[in-house]
């Protein structure tokens, strides 16, 4: 595990937090932090993307980022787990997930 | 509401992605500003959307429409790549939004 995949694995973290904090910030101080959170997540997802692969770097992200609140939905937050859902969250994934990476497999035709 | 705000949301960071691949382009102030315009628009509709959705079903299809349209977008205005596996994975998104709205 590399320094540069680190930054992609804290940015999906970070991701999480916002999209938490977006739901359920009520206070001026859960606001902040949603939008540091944000801000910290995009940075981190940029700055990797300097030196990986961008299609691959931003698969990785949106998979952590989708598992991540999927979780915390059932988790932390009682949202019931059902099947056909994660079934069709899964397949939604795959698709963003295979755009991502068919344009890494374009540039690499290219260079 | 809250599926026409996620709709919303998805289209308002699609447009804030080409404005980004614009501002590698074009290095002034105007797509700089319609990036941060269109990127507020997709956190406000989102943080709306997520009031009544549950969050992992509202981010996925927040990212989806946004990884989707900005495909779309690249095939029909700048010429990008229609190759058979983008289109499949385009359909694939817009299904399983389909899908997930029939769900819930």
């Amino acid at each position: 595990m590399n320094h540069e995949w680190m930054k992609v694995i804290i940015a999906a973290f970070f991701e999480v937090c916002w999209v938490v904090g977006l739901k359920h910030a009520d206070d001026l101080w859960t606001w902040t932090g949603t939008v540091l959170a944000i801000v910290i997540s995009f940075y981190l997802l940029v700055k990797s993307g300097e030196k990986l692969p961008v299609g691959s770097a931003y698969a990785v992200f949106v998979g952590l980022g989708t598992a991540g609140t999927v979780l915390s939905d059932i988790v932390f937050f009682g949202e019931p787990f059902k099947l056909e859902k994660i079934l069709l969250i899964a397949v939604l994934l795959a698709g963003v997930i295979g755009l991502k990476l068919v344009e890494d497999e374009k540039k690499g035709e290219e260079a | 509401m809250a599926w026409i705000a996620l709709v919303v949301a998805g289209l308002f960071e699609m447009f804030g992605v080409t404005m980004i691949n614009k501002l590698h382009k074009d290095h002034s102030w105007q797509p700089f500003v319609l990036l941060l315009v269109g990127f507020a628009g997709s956190f406000l509709f989102l943080a709306y959307a997520l009031q009544a959705l549950p969050m992992g079903t509202a981010y996925a299809i927040w990212t989806g429409i946004g990884a989707a349209g900005g495909a779309i977008t690249g095939m029909v205005l700048y010429g990008e790549s229609k190759h058979w596996k983008r289109v499949l994975f385009i359909i694939m998104i817009l299904g399983a939004v389909i899908g997930l709205k029939l769900v819930s």
